[in-house]
């Protein structure tokens, strides 16, 4: 099953994706079945309570060489905070004065029982699903201080995410998905999640070896080869194969921030 | 694993923030990985997992099923948030907080500052807050003082960092919108005090507020 957020006459409300979305383009509410025009609402992140946001740099074999690095030994792990978190068809900010912002189109695992410890062998059971994200960076900005620094990755809408959630069992092997990113119709980036480099039941158990993992925390798992400049005025669709295609506006920093600029 | 009622959304830290270590660091900087020193506040993020309070026994940490050789701890002056706080300049900072409490920060011993340091800083529990938040009308003239077993470890005077608050609250603000119950702890000293199991922590900020805790066995 697929669950999103979203708002609908200024409510916050959980619902499911059928199917027949696709053709009827309608939302069923998890509280009463009523039905809802896309329409009507406002996309919100997936997730209900956001946890800890982990994402991973260069763990795809092909995206670190794109990057000139050695494909990483150990996983390089960032956070990133919630406020990055924006949802499916909403707006993404380009900072005044940058030379490039890129998106990583990204295969996030949600997880959804707390665990420490936890092996290889029993970490899928602490995945509650999937759902994409699309881990902009301002490349401008990076210093080689616990980069990649909170400036590069840790701005307002620069980690939209979405379209939904959905469970994990309804995609099942994630080993081999098709992922793709389309920057105003034209394709920018074409991988498989076959080129990770550290895989979703090893960064469970890596991860939980050092912390306790919670209901809501989110592992971004990095992102293959295909970067390009964005500009306010694209939009970008990230898909991954069996579980969504996120939509996003790049605006102004103006734009974005209105009465706040 | 013990909630803090201060923190609500995001614990930012701020490294290298101590002027001596700073200072002391320049020829390090020049050289490979930073070829340069850090022209923005170096940041990082305590995760919730960390989370705790004044009075909690801090875990000792494991390292791939053993116990840490040596853990560390920094205080630092801790900004509790109360109201929303987007791209603020820096004479207006201050506005937008609701007070003042100590974060203790314990980690691994900090190896280096060139990729986030996931396994030595987001242990749980390792991230106290203090129970009070406290209104301070200028908390440049703040002094944080730590004491392990009850010998003075670090005496750190705010105004003796690279960057003071309201510099801090508007860069960051400028990066991420703060929340009511985000925590920005300002700035560490540069030598962090080592610990022992067992070990009683404790900083003050001399009629402000104080923060005890124990670490784990």
């Amino acid at each position: 099953m697929k669950h999103a957020r979203v708002l609908f006459n200024g409510s916050e409300l959980d619902v499911t994706v059928e199917d027949s979305f696709a053709e009827t383009g309608q939302l069923k509410s998890k509280i009463d079945g009523q039905l809802i025009n896309e329409a009507d609402v406002t996309w919100l992140c997936p997730v209900k309570e956001p946890g800890t946001i982990f994402a991973l740099g260069l763990n795809y074999a092909d995206h670190a060489a794109e990057l000139a690095f050695e494909p990483p030994k150990e996983p390089l792990v960032f956070l990133k905070g919630a406020n990055t978190l924006t949802g499916h068809k909403q707006n993404a900010y380009r900072p005044d004065n940058i030379e490039f912002q890129h998106y990583e189109c990204e295969l996030v695992a949600v997880i959804g029982k707390e665990g420490k410890n936890i092996s290889r062998e029993d970490a899928m059971d602490y995945i509650v699903g999937y759902t994409v994200c699309n881990d902009f960076a301002i490349r401008d900005y990076l210093e080689n201080y616990y980069r990649p620094n909170l400036r590069v990755k840790s701005r307002d809408s620069l980690c939209p995410i979405g379209p939904w959630l959905i469970d994990r069992d309804d995609v099942g092997d994630i080993t081999n998905l098709k992922l793709t990113t389309h920057v105003n119709g034209e394709l920018t980036q074409e991988g498989t999640t076959a080129d990770i480099i550290f895989d979703v039941p090893f960064l469970v158990e890596y991860l939980s070896k050092i912390m306790t993992l919670k209901p809501g925390d989110m592992i971004a798992t990095g992102t293959p080869k295909g970067l390009k400049d964005m500009q306010p005025g694209d939009t970008v669709v990230c898909e991954i194969e069996k579980v969504g295609a996120l939509v996003t506006h790049i605006v102004s920093e103006q734009t974005f921030y209105g009465d706040k600029y | 694993m013990s909630k803090n009622p201060i923190v609500k959304g995001k614990l930012v830290c701020v490294a290298l923030n101590d002027a001596e270590q700073f200072n002391a660091m320049q020829a390090e900087f020049a050289e490979a990985p930073y070829k340069g020193a850090p022209q923005q506040p170096v940041l990082y993020f305590k995760p919730h997992n960390t989370w705790s309070t004044d009075g909690a026994v801090v875990e000792w940490a494991q390292v791939d099923g053993s116990p840490a050789e040596q853990m560390v701890v920094g205080a630092s002056l801790a900004v509790v948030f109360g109201k929303e706080c987007c791209r603020v300049s820096e004479t207006e900072a201050l506005d937008y907080v609701e007070g003042y409490t100590l974060v203790h920060d314990f980690s691994l011993v900090e190896q280096n500052y060139y990729r986030p340091d996931i396994k030595g800083k987001c242990l749980d529990t390792s991230a106290p807050i203090g129970a009070d938040v406290v209104a301070v009308a200028d908390p440049q003239a703040l002094t944080v003082v730590t004491s392990v077993n009850g010998t003075v470890v670090n005496e750190t005077p705010v105004s003796q960092l690279v960057r003071g608050v309201a510099e801090l609250i508007s860069t960051i603000s400028y990066i991420m919108t703060l929340q009511p119950g985000d925590v920005i702890a300002v700035g560490f000293p540069g030598q962090r005090a080592t610990v022992a199991p067992g070990d009683k922590v404790h900083s003050v900020i001399d009629g402000v507020t104080e923060l005890n805790n124990t670490l784990g066995q």
